[in-house]
Formats: C-alpha cells, sequence, structure tokens
C-alpha cells in the first residue's frame, strides 16, 4: 500500500560494504526525487479538488435535503451520495498516481428492483457517506498542509538566494517575510535558514502526505476487514469450485476421447489377432500381439490417471466413491457415510482425496483395519480415519499429513492428529458446510 | 445373437457394430441414450443389449438405471453392463433383483475379443457374469466379514471364478483341478453360506451376492 522509496529513506544505506553516498547527495537528493515532486504536486491539486469536491457535494446534498417533502428531493439526495461515490473514485485515483496508494473500492451497493428500494440503497451506501466523510477531514488538513508550502516554498526561495543579493547590491530589505540583514553575516544567516526550509520540505511534505494516505486509506477503500474477507472468501471459493468443475471436464473428456478411442483401437486389434491366429505369418503376429498389449497398458494406465483427476464414482457421492475406493486399493477398511445432503462437488472431492491420503498413512503406519466415517453435524463435515496401529503419527512439514491439512485448508478445514506411541490413531478433518 | 447397443461415444458404438457384426451377430440397433435403448429393447425384444453405464445426460449412471427398469419390466432379460470404472456398488444394484442374465464388465475387456464374445454369450444364455475386477474387489480384505470367513483361501478362489461367470468345468481347467474336487468345493461352498441345494443353478448367483450384500 505505501511505496517503496520514500524521500526519508532516500541515500540512508548503511550497509559496511556500499559507499555511504557524498553528503550533498544526501542532503538535497530527496529534492530532486519524483516521489517529492509527486507528493508536492498532490498537495497542490488536492487543495483545490477536495474545495471543489465538498462545496459541489453539500450544494446537491441541501438541494436533496431541501426537496425531501417531494420524492423528488429523495432522488436528489440518492444522486448526491452517488455522486460523492464518484469524487471518491477520482481522489482514488489522484492517490493511486501521484502516492502509489492502491485501494481497493469499496463494495457497491446491492440494488434491489423497485425505485424506492433503489433510493434506500443509495441514500444507505456507507462508502458514500465515508466518502463525505473524509471530504470533510480533508478540507481542513488539506489547506493547513497547502497553506505550509506554500509559506515554506516562497520562505525557501527567497531566503536562500539573500545572501547573493546582499553583496553586489547592497539589498537589506525584502518585500516578503520581513528579510531584512544589516551586515553579511546576517544576510548569510538569512541564506542558511532559507536552506534549511528547503531542505525540510520534503520531509514536511511527506508528513502531511502520510495523513492524507491514512485517510485515503482509511475512508475510501472497502471499510472493514470483514467486509474484504467477505469478499476474499467468496472469489476463493468461486475458484475452488471453478477448479472441481475443470477437473471434472477433463476427466469426462479424457473418458469420451482418449479412453474410447484406445478401447475402440485395442478391440480391432483383438480382432486382428484373433484373426491372425491361423495364419502363418509368425512376424505380423508379433507385432500386433505386442501393439495390442501396447494399447492395453496404455488404457489401464489412463484409466488410473483419470481416476486421480477426479474419480468418476465421485458422480455419485462420497459413500459410493469411497466404498470403491477402498474396495480397489485392497486396503483392508471399513466406510460408513452418513450425510442428510451433498455437500459441494468442490468439498466432495477434497474429503474423498483427503481420505484417499489418510487411508494410504494409515496402511503404511497402521496395518489393521481403518475406520473412515463422515459426517455432518450442524453445518460441519467430518471426516475421521481411525486405525488401532502403532500410532506415532504427526503432522511433519511436507508429509503426507502436512499435504491433506493443506488441501483441507483451501476450504478452511482443519485436520487434528491424536496418535500416542502405540495407538490408536484417530485422524479428523473438519471442514465447514456452506449453509 | 441379435444384439441392442447403447453407447455414447460414437466411436465405441460403431467398434461395437463392426466387431460384433464381423463375428457374424446382428446388431439390430445402436443407440447412444437410455431412452432411446429402452425403445430399441421393446420394439426389437434383443437376445442381449450391451449398455455403457455412463450415458447422457448426466453421465452418471443412466446406463445402470434403465437396464434396472427394463429387467423389472422384463424380469432376466439379459443386459451387459459397461463401464470404464467398476463400482461395486453397481454390481450389487444389478445383480439385486436374483433372475441372472446380466454382465458387469469393464470396457476394456473388449480387447479380448473372444472372452468378450464368450460373456456376452454366456450373458445371453442366462448366467451372471462379472468382470475380474469387481471380484477382486469383492475378495478384498475389506470384504471378509463373518459369512465368508468361513471358508478357505481354495473355496474364496472358486467362489472368486464363480461370480466370474465361469461354469464348473472352466473353473476346473483354470485351477488344474478335477471336476469333482471342483464339485466338492462348490457344495461346501454353498453349505458354509447356508444355500439350501434345491434351489439348482440359481445357487451359484446368491453365493456371489452374499459378496455383494457384506
Amino acid at each position: 500500500m505505501g511505496r517503496t522509496r520514500r524521500p526519508r529513506q532516500t541515500g540512508t544505506v548503511t550497509s559496511l560494504d556500499v559507499p555511504r553516498p557524498h553528503l550533498l547527495r544526501r542532503v538535497f537528493g530527496p529534492l530532486a526525487a519524483r516521489d517529492f515532486w509527486a507528493e508536492y504536486a498532490w498537495l497542490w491539486l488536492s487543495g483545490p479538488l477536495t474545495l471543489f469536491s465538498l462545496l459541489s457535494f453539500l450544494v446537491v446534498l441541501a438541494v436533496g435535503l431541501g426537496l425531501t417533502p417531494v420524492l423528488l428531493g429523495f432522488l436528489v439526495l440518492a444522486g448526491a451520495i452517488f455522486y460523492v461515490r464518484g469524487l471518491g473514485a477520482a481522489h482514488r485515483g489522484l492517490a493511486r498516481k501521484l502516492l502509489g496508494v492502491s485501494v481497493p473500492a469499496p463494495r457497491r451497493p446491492e440494488l434491489k428492483p423497485g425505485l424506492w428500494a433503489w433510493v434506500r440503497a443509495r441514500v444507505g451506501d456507507p462508502a458514500g457517506w465515508r466518502t463525505a466523510g473524509y471530504l470533510l477531514l480533508r478540507l481542513p488538513l488539506t489547506f493547513a498542509g497547502l497553506f505550509t508550502m506554500v509559506v515554506a516554498t516562497l520562505y525557501a526561495l527567497a531566503a536562500t538566494p539573500f545572501a547573493f543579493f546582499w553583496f553586489p547590491m547592497g539589498e537589506q530589505h525584502l518585500p516578503i517575510f520581513d528579510i531584512y540583514a544589516g551586515n553579511w553575516a546576517g544576510a548569510l544567516a538569512w541564506s542558511a535558514s532559507g536552506l534549511l526550509v528547503l531542505v525540510a520540505l520534503p520531509w514536511v511534505t511527506h508528513a502531511f502526505v502520510a495523513l492524507d494516505r491514512l485517510l485515503v486509506v482509511g475512508l475510501l477503500g472497502t471499510r472493514e476487514l470483514s467486509e474484504r474477507v467477505r469478499d476474499l472468501e467468496a472469489s476463493r471459493a468461486t475458484a475452488v469450485e471453478d477448479a472441481a468443475l475443470r477437473l471434472r471436464r477433463i476427466e469426462r473428456d479424457l473418458h469420451d476421447g482418449a479412453q474410447a478411442q484406445l478401447v475402440a483401437l485395442a478391440m480391432k486389434l483383438g480382432l486382428a489377432k484373433d484373426e491372425l491366429e491361423d495364419l502363418d505369418l509368425p512376424q505380423v503376429k508379433q507385432l500386433v500381439t505386442a501393439a495390442h498389449t501396447n494399447a492395453k497398458q496404455a488404457l489401464t494406465e489412463l484409466r488410473d490417471l483419470a481416476r486421480g483427476i477426479h474419480p468418476a464414482a465421485l458422480d455419485a457421492g462420497l459413500d459410493v466413491a469411497l466404498a470403491t475406493l477402498v474396495a480397489t486399493s485392497g486396503m483392508d477398511a471399513r466406510v460408513a457415510v452418513d450425510l442428510p445432503r451433498r455437500p459441494p462437488p468442490s468439498l466432495e472431492t477434497i474429503v474423498y482425496f483427503s481420505a484417499a491420503e489418510l487411508l494410504t498413512n494409515a496402511a503404511k503406519h497402521g496395518g489393521t483395519t481403518t475406520y473412515v466415517e463422515v459426517t455432518e453435524e450442524r453445518d460441519v463435515l467430518w471426516l475421521r480415519v481411525r486405525d488401532r496401529g502403532r500410532g506415532g503419527a504427526r503432522l511433519v512439514p511436507g508429509g503426507g499429513l502436512a499435504g491433506v491439512a493443506e488441501r483441507l485448508r483451501t476450504v478452511d478445514g482443519e485436520l487434528t492428529v491424536a496418535s500416542p506411541v502405540g495407538g490408536p490413531t484417530e485422524v479428523t478433518a473438519r471442514v465447514p458446510m456452506p449453509r | 445373437m441379435r444384439i441392442v447397443i447403447a453407447e455414447d461415444s460414437t466411436i465405441l458404438r460403431q467398434g461395437l457394430v463392426e466387431l460384433l457384426t464381423f463375428r457374424g451377430h446382428e446388431v439390430v440397433a445402436a443407440v447412444k441414450d437410455a431412452e432411446a435403448l429402452r425403445a430399441a429393447v421393446e420394439e426389437n425384444s434383443p437376445d442381449v443389449s450391451i449398455v455403457d453405464i455412463r450415458m447422457p445426460p448426466t453421465h452418471t449412471d443412466e446406463g445402470l438405471r434403465a437396464a434396472i427398469s427394463l429387467r423389472r419390466d422384463s424380469p432376466g432379460r439379459a443386459i451387459l453392463l459397461f463401464s470404464q470404472y467398476v463400482e461395486t456398488k453397481y454390481a450389487a444394484q444389478l445383480l439385486a433383483d436374483r433372475a441372472g442374465g446380466v454382465g458387469y464388465l469393464l470396457k476394456d475387456r473388449v480387447a479380448e475379443v473372444s472372452d468378450f464374445l464368450d460373456a456376452l454369450r454366456r450373458v445371453a444364455d442366462g448366467e451372471t457374469v462379472l468382470d475380474p475386477e469387481v471380484v477382486s474387489q469383492l475378495f478384498s480384505a475389506t470384504r471378509q466379514t463373518d459369512a465368508l470367513s468361513g471358508l478357505t483361501p481354495r473355496e474364496r478362489e472358486v467362489l472368486g471364478l464363480m461370480a466370474e461367470g465361469r461354469s464348473n468345468s472352466a473353473i476346473a481347467a483354470k485351477l488344474f483341478l478335477s471336476a469333482g474336487s471342483v464339485e466338492k468345493y462348490v457344495t461346501s461352498i454353498f453349505g458354509k453360506l447356508g444355500l439350501p441345494p434345491s434351489e439348482g443353478d440359481n445357487r451359484r448367483v446368491l453365493a456371489v451376492l452374499r459378496y455383494l450384500d457384506t
């Protein structure tokens, strides 16, 4: 959100290996930095902009309030809030351009059909009112900043060269700031003070702009963290769901495309092999037999691959998929799935692959019957995998269990492992279900 | 044989038609969804139908549901279900009516043309044919519940081959046993599973179902 380079940071590299920049450079460097000029421009530009924004908004607002007895007033009021939102966007844009402050736009109010609902949503738009508050706070601040800048700039421009004028021209009195010196030492002192102000200018500018930054971030952006979290949750859920759908589509494409082609190929090769049976063509026979074997092998591998991408049995639900998984793997396991409703496909996929990994883990460390249980209690899906093996399973980074925990985290799930040495082991995954 | 094919993949459907025609069978209809299958079966009364489990519109278990409903209307109607994957639950649903004349094979099995045609023939004849993979799933350690724990490994092996739809003589050949000793194993299996002797050949199906039920 902040910028990487600020005047205060320019030329203060203190590493032993890097030579410190020249003193002059350190003192005057900030004046030449682009950052300073951007902030300087911000102070100059945002003053009039804030004044204009606030005044125009207040006028529209006053008109709206004055007309509230008639319906039209509410429309104007809604328009005023809508307008101030737009002003907020302009300020945000300027801040991004000049200050590098990138603030996400606030949520749009949820608009429902109907004129009255529209007016209510618009007038009640918190982002609009926050922008109004921003303008109100900004106004005194921006003028304090602008005033300081103007004074400091004028003073620096007038006082710094004073000594040069004093010597040749004997000028003793400047029409501004009451700059006067009776002797050359006094003139030098004026120049020194002007230089000091000049050098301090970037820091002072930065201090004012820092306050502005706080206002921009605090009032022009998305207000609450919770709002942001809600947005993120929604977009992540979409992403996860999207990934699950895409995998399903890939699996179906494989099934309809490559797998079907391979089955047809293997079938034809099988037919050719049978037809060659009675002929005396040993080399051809050998070739066809080899091709036939290859095709069958490819089919098996492709089927395993497709199963790893998206187990087709998942289409029929977690119970079928897990029962099939256990049966296919030849593991000693019992599966009990008791779900009052089907979880969304992405959750099913994640729970399925988690269960698969946990089963593999249990088989590796346990060696006894593993019990897999999937239940839903109060909008939480529980996956429990228990075995009476020798225990001692732990969540280690990079391990299988950590992989499961990682997978679950994408849907706000958690994994807990209870596995005392000597067993029994119970691994529990807890996944919140959408309501 | 007169055969109806329901398979949504064009390339597979055509491949099957070619294969079966080449081997002297008559494909009376080749359709691509469950609805058309029902119409084709009702119109043609084929000796056997080959049905893909996943078909439009949902690509989940349309074929299975169509098969179950066809067999409900006309018990024992021979259907060979065809799937890219094996799921024991599907097999259990399919066999639940206990009428025979069903098969459940992985699509890969068409690669072994004669085995496939043999399986098709046996389904048409009213036998039950399960894919070796289904059988191995059923026999995996997880399935060994109390009802089956009394069987010896050899008996399980025999039962597995029965589930694949093999006759006693085929089992004997496969296990290098005499027909007599296979007979003995089979009788012993029936006894241990508590299947009454009066049910004749159907006991073979019932024995397989014991596995599916557990």
